[in-house]
């Protein structure tokens, strides 16, 4: 796409592709892969079938088919919609703010000055690199206006005690803002590296047509790094319906005033951990896969993410 | 004697996170098994001439080694854990992996949570081993205090010994009720007046809490109220339209409003101490927030010495009867997976941590078995902490713990905590949260199998 000007190829580069010297690195491709793709099938592909497996077979009895019993008992337990509805609300408030500051932070961040870049791109990185339990320890203080340093923030809100910031309705959103934190500025700093890589020409160009920064930014550069957009939506997609480690660190720091099945993916441990019945924590583990790969396959068709150019 | 059973430290839990890749969606329930599995393989199978095995939390490793010393004959394999404390289910956890595989059960585990055994009693736990048939003297069960081994009871099988008792009694600021001349209730109706007083006269000052996970049998439960009452096998009294019930709760909601007894108000909270130090006129609690909550160093409000003292708990104005709330207190499991002479060996190691002096003269909490609590609260009194001797109330409040209370497969404690404390903290009262409780009370029972009837 960036390529403007059409350069002579060589002929015999022509006559040949896909040979030669061209066949040797694609033999390194499987060796640099292999590796992955042996993990992949020990800790992904494997847990994913056993996982399978047991949704679709009774508790306690080896292949014996269930059918479809296991998703019809975890839908119908009383745990199993408010779970979910957490979730929605939760994504919905998420990746809203997930897609809006990230592309407007790296947006700000490649438009502006060359000198400070790599000093705000530090800045922005630097919550996320604290392990991800910890960070939400810390937000857990944050939160708390009793610990908190910005307590008056919290006082604007009428929050005087810990247990009033973590109300029921406020959960999603305060979820929201922790996962933003320790996860945004990882996708900051690769969109930034995805806008770095549009080719200086073509925003010459943008700007000698007369595109202001507005401009520039909206109608060149981001419909250039829009796969890239879709690529941090389905993962955080992903990552957000298996969200369990926010729901499950706020419920201890608040001496239980969260449900442990808050969400899907703590329903789930509970009923395998607390219930002993791995195969309704498979139904349920299968139900978010589904829901995942749907909301996938849904924008790698919308956007034709995997179409070569 | 703070008992870590019903510790404030909750654990800040790290177990499970968040898998960063789209086909892990499946992950969490697959790994655990994974992981599991081959941490449990690594535990031997128990052959008959290999040690016991025990786990325990750590406030029991000084009754156990006190134990051990006395008895050197005996070889012990001891593994610390959180012993499933504040609803943590790692027993649960345990003991499901080990059913799996096949082997990896514990001999002996002690559990904080009082309902564990009414969860690990039912299949597909099936874990405890039945003590009255033979492998704890009927000596030993008949020494219990009234009611202590209720929560080990599943129909007329005992499937566990009571490590620590949790009555209530009603915890008093001697110094401070004298300064502000107030005489100390014996009724809930004095206590209720003396909060509106405390409102009024001496704003800041409370009498009570409404902000932790036990308000539910601190108040509830000792006002006979019909929530949560096993009265059959899979069968449960869940009625927020008792008259206890609602009783209770209009007692408590204007102390909840003018602010003697706060819904935020919490002892386990991190800034308890720094809120409340010093303005709690009076408590209604159990036996063990002596030193975990009042006196000693280590616990919540570390009061100066003689600050204060317990007195009997509150009665209903009218009542025949006292009655009062159980909170925690610990349980001594032994495995049903052993046999023969290793089953019989095994469970001679748990009479003796339960009941001997030499073990529960370390217990954290008042014994429940009576001889070991005679010598246990003798040396706590020598110590003087506190500003009355504490045995006379000790002694009273024992055998009132109300039986109507039940121990479930469900965590009481957390469903208050989860459903009822937030609408508290934001303003509802506590007479429409009964309803509120019910319910969530109510579908857990039906999704564990039991009949509900109101």
């Amino acid at each position: 796409m960036t390529a403007t000007i059409s350069l002579p190829v060589p002929e015999r580069a022509k006559r040949r592709p896909g040979r030669g010297r061209a066949g040797g690195s694609h033999h390194a491709g499987y060796l640099f892969v292999s590796l992955y793709v042996v993990l992949l099938l020990l800790f992904g592909v494997a847990p994913t079938a056993y996982a399978l497996y047991l949704s679709f077979t009774e508790a306690g009895k080896p292949w014996h088919w269930a059918g479809l019993s296991n998703f019809l008992s975890t839908g119908r337990d009383f745990r199993f919609v408010p779970a979910f509805e957490h979730i929605a609300i939760y994504l919905a408030i998420w990746l809203t703010v997930l897609v809006v500051l990230v592309l407007f932070l790296a947006l700000m961040l490649h438009g502006g000055a060359r000198r400070v870049v790599p000093a705000f791109r530090f800045l922005f990185y630097l919550p996320g690199a604290l392990a991800g339990s910890a960070s939400v320890i810390v937000w857990v203080f944050m939160f708390d206006p009793e610990l908190s340093p910005w307590h008056f923030a919290l006082a604007l809100f009428h929050f005087s005690s810990f247990p009033q910031v973590i109300a029921p309705g406020h959960l999603p959103a305060i979820f929201a803002v922790i996962a933003f934190w320790t996860g945004a500025g990882g996708w900051i700093v690769v969109m930034n590296g995805a806008l770095n890589n549009i080719s200086d020409e073509v925003i010459d160009s943008a700007r000698i047509d007369g595109a202001n920064a507005w401009q520039l930014a909206f109608r060149v550069k981001l419909p250039l790094i829009k796969k890239w957009v879709v690529y941090m939506l389905i993962l955080a997609f992903a990552a957000g319906t298996q969200l369990i480690v926010e729901p499950t660190i706020v419920a201890s720091a608040s001496l239980g005033m969260v449900s442990p099945f808050w969400s899907p993916n703590q329903l789930a441990y509970y009923l395998a951990t607390y219930n002993d019945n791995f195969n309704y924590a498979a139904a349920i583990a299968v139900d978010l896969l589904f829901v995942g790969l749907m909301a996938a396959a849904l924008l790698v068709f919308r956007s034709k993410l995997f179409e070569l150019e | 004697m703070k008992d870590n059973s019903t510790s404030p430290h909750r654990a800040l839990l790290g177990r499970p996170r968040r898998l960063f890749s789209t086909l892990a969606a499946t992950g969490l329930a697959v790994s655990t098994v994974v992981v599991g599995t081959s941490i449990m393989s690594a535990v031997p199978a128990q052959a008959s001439s290999s040690p016991i095995t025990l786990w325990v939390d750590s406030a029991r490793l000084a009754s156990v080694k006190a134990w051990e010393k006395a008895n050197p004959s005996v070889k012990l394999d001891v593994s610390t854990f959180d012993a499933g404390a504040n609803g943590s289910g790692s027993i649960e956890e345990k003991v499901a992996l080990a059913n799996r595989v096949g082997h990896g059960w514990p001999d002996i585990v002690f559990s904080a949570e009082q309902n564990d055994v009414q969860k690990l009693g039912y299949p597909p736990f099936s874990f405890p081993a039945v003590l009255n048939g033979g492998l704890v003297p009927s000596s030993i069960i008949k020494n219990y205090a009234a009611g202590a081994l209720a929560p080990c009871y599943i129909g007329t099988k005992l499937e566990c010994l009571r490590n620590d008792m949790a009555f209530d009694v009603l915890w008093v600021n001697v110094p401070l009720m004298k300064q502000f001349g107030y005489t100390i209730p014996t009724t809930w109706q004095q206590w209720q007046a003396i909060g509106e007083s405390v409102a009024t006269n001496h704003p800041g000052y409370i009498i009570g809490t409404l902000g932790d996970s036990y308000s539910d049998a601190v108040y509830l439960q000792a006002a006979q109220c019909h929530l949560n009452d096993v009265v059959a096998s899979y069968s449960l009294i869940d009625n927020p339209n008792d008259p206890n019930c609602v009783n209770i709760a209009n007692l408590l909601d204007p102390l909840m409003k003018d602010g003697s007894v706060p819904a935020t108000a919490n002892e386990f909270g991190s800034t308890f101490a720094k809120q409340y130090g010093g303005k709690v006129l009076m408590d209604v609690g159990p036996a063990w927030y002596s030193t975990a909550i009042f006196e000693g160093t280590g616990s919540v409000l570390n009061s100066p010495k003689g600050t204060y003292e317990a007195v009997d708990p509150l009665t209903w104005a009218g009542s025949k009867h006292t009655w009062t709330g159980d909170v925690g207190g610990g349980l001594w499991i032994l495995s049903s997976h052993l046999q023969g002479a290793q089953a019989q060996a095994a469970a001679k190691v748990l009479v003796g941590l339960a009941t001997s002096t030499v073990s529960q003269d370390q217990s954290e909490g008042y014994p429940g078995y009576v001889p070991a609590a005679k010598s246990w609260i003798a040396e706590q009194d020598a110590s003087g902490l506190f500003a009355t001797p504490l045995a006379p109330a000790f002694a009273v409040a024992a055998p009132e713990v109300w039986p109507g209370w039940s121990q479930t497969p469900w965590d009481v404690f957390g469903l208050w905590a989860q459903n009822v404390t937030p609408n508290l903290v934001a303003g509802d009262t506590v007479l429409s949260q009964l309803s509120v409780m019910a319910g969530v009370i109510k579908d857990n029972a039906q999704s564990e199998g039991f009949q509900v009837k109101s």
